[in-house]
């Protein structure tokens, strides 16, 4: 019984990609993170979400027991300080990394994105994420990223994810961020439709109250469903 | 405020406890400067200026350098979330305190006859309650390094918190009450040299003895200084006199403190 409760809880976290190794690493680090370095967990976690898109969404479940686990044991923090570190020094080199793969930049931001959702301080987002979070929708939001569809589709991704917590903790960035968002659905030349679509789809989305009205939802899905 | 007048006093009197005394004092460095050249008028040589200098430089390092890494916000991302952590942690803290005070206070009320007088303790610290966030998270930091040793792993374990007797076991200090900045410092300290006594045995004693060392020349240092100050009531009045002090023939302070110094001198010698 307690084996196949073992692997399902594994399963959560996404991490039959890895390599066996690495697999009974992050086991380890999830059960016993004093006794793995978790500098490194932390470094295959990160590297891994930059290749990985999906695992790039989920990532932050991972995180965020591993952070527990750590606490719990010793009160310790060392894997989310070096995450985070980490996370900071890739986002210095976000221009550069959008400019080198496009993929990459959208794992990113999946990633900072979901570890801003899961991980929490006293169940508060964690302040020093915000710009940059803040920093990394907007810049999906320029008129060239507006011109890719992986890009309008992970910023809307993320707007459905986080957008009303990071709109609580600063609104005023959330309006900037929205008079791009209007500006690129209205004038913008060269969008594709279902970028416009997209787009539309989250002004309405955050104007309902981040919720979307039930017709609105219906008009949005059951079209695509078909 | 030449150096030559600075420094002149300084061996007239018992010297060596008095250029002591300022230098490791942090709280009245302002006082140094001004009221300090004022009550230094006798006359002597720069020799013993320059020592008292190079003396007082080297037991303030400590002091000074602590303020500016807590002032500066980090730069990165992990220790800003770190320390957004401990705010948060502290406030809630500081509710659950407030809490139980009120509930101590709605307790006494209720028995007025039968007193207790801890419950009377617990009121007064409602209304001498250190609420300034600076010094709250300073305080926790210095607990949370304290608490950050094997030897806290070990106290905790091995003594439970109905075993532990006040005054023989460490108590961690109550960030929460209204303490002289020196005041808090000694009582950090001599709980860590008291946790010290759960040091782990290890085979590499050459570590211990040096963290011992460290910790019994802090200590010395402290004492000297804060040994007039310990009683609580004491604190708030303390600097006050002293820094109202223009010359030597003062009546009040100088009498206490001319006590510590005759205490500590064997200490130091």
């Amino acid at each position: 019984m307690l084996p196949s409760i073992m692997e399902n809880t594994t399963d959560d976290y996404r991490i039959q990609s890895f390599d066996l190794d690495t697999q009974m690493l992050l086991k380890t680090a999830l059960k016993d993170p004093s006794s793995v370095n978790l500098e490194k967990v932390s470094d295959i976690i990160m590297d891994q979400s930059l290749k990985d898109q999906v695992f790039s969404k989920e990532a932050g479940r991972i995180c965020y027991t591993i952070v527990q686990a750590e606490a719990k044991q010793n009160n310790g923090n060392v894997f989310r300080r070096n995450l985070l570190n980490r996370l900071q020094q890739e986002f210095k080199n976000r221009e550069e990394t959008r400019g080198r793969s496009l993929q990459e930049w959208v794992c990113y931001v999946s990633f900072i994105c979901n570890i801003f959702d899961y991980l929490k301080v006293n169940n508060m987002p964690m302040v020093a994420l915000v710009h940059p979070v803040y920093d990394c929708l907007i810049r999906l939001a320029q008129p060239d990223a507006l011109m890719n569809e992986e890009e309008v589709d992970c910023l809307v991704l993320q707007l459905h994810r986080i957008g009303e917590q990071l709109e609580k903790v600063n609104s005023p960035r959330m309006d900037e961020l929205f008079f791009l968002l209007r500006d690129g659905f209205l004038l913008q030349e060269g969008l594709t439709s279902m970028a416009r679509l997209l787009l539309l789809e989250i002004l309405e989305f955050r104007a309902g109250g981040w919720l979307l009205s039930s017709t609105a939802h219906k008009y949005y899905y059951s079209e695509i469903a078909d | 405020m030449s150096d030559w007048t600075r420094g002149r006093r300084s061996d007239s009197h018992s010297s060596k406890p008095e250029n002591r005394k300022r230098g490791v004092d942090g709280s009245l460095r302002a006082n140094r400067e001004t009221g300090g050249s004022g009550r230094e008028n006798g006359g002597h040589t720069d020799g013993s200026y320059r020592y008292s200098e190079k003396r007082h430089a080297s037991f303030t390092t400590p002091e000074s350098t602590g303020p500016v890494s807590r002032c500066s916000r980090p730069a990165d991302w992990g220790s800003q979330v770190d320390d957004d952590e401990m705010r948060r942690d502290v406030h809630r803290d500081m509710q659950r305190y407030r809490r139980r005070i009120l509930g101590a206070e709605v307790t006494q009320r209720e028995r007025k006859t039968s007193s207790g007088s801890s419950e009377s303790c617990d009121s007064r610290e409602g209304e001498n309650m250190e609420t300034d966030e600076a010094v709250l998270l300073r305080r926790q930091k210095q607990i949370n390094y304290g608490k950050n040793t094997l030897a806290y792993d070990r106290y905790t374990k091995e003594v439970p918190k109905h075993m532990r007797q006040p005054g023989v076991h460490p108590k961690t200090p109550n960030k929460f009450r209204k303490y002289s900045r020196r005041s808090w410092d000694q009582q950090i300290k001599l709980w860590k040299v008291k946790l010290h006594a759960w040091d782990p045995p290890t085979e590499d004693g050459q570590d211990k003895v040096l963290d011992i060392e460290e910790l019994d020349l802090g200590d010395v240092m402290d004492i000297e200084l804060d040994f007039p100050t310990l009683p609580d009531s004491q604190n708030a009045s303390l600097p006050a006199r002293s820094l109202s002090l223009e010359g030597e023939d003062c009546s009040g302070t100088p009498v206490k403190v001319q006590k510590t110094e005759t205490t500590v001198e064997p200490d130091m010698a």
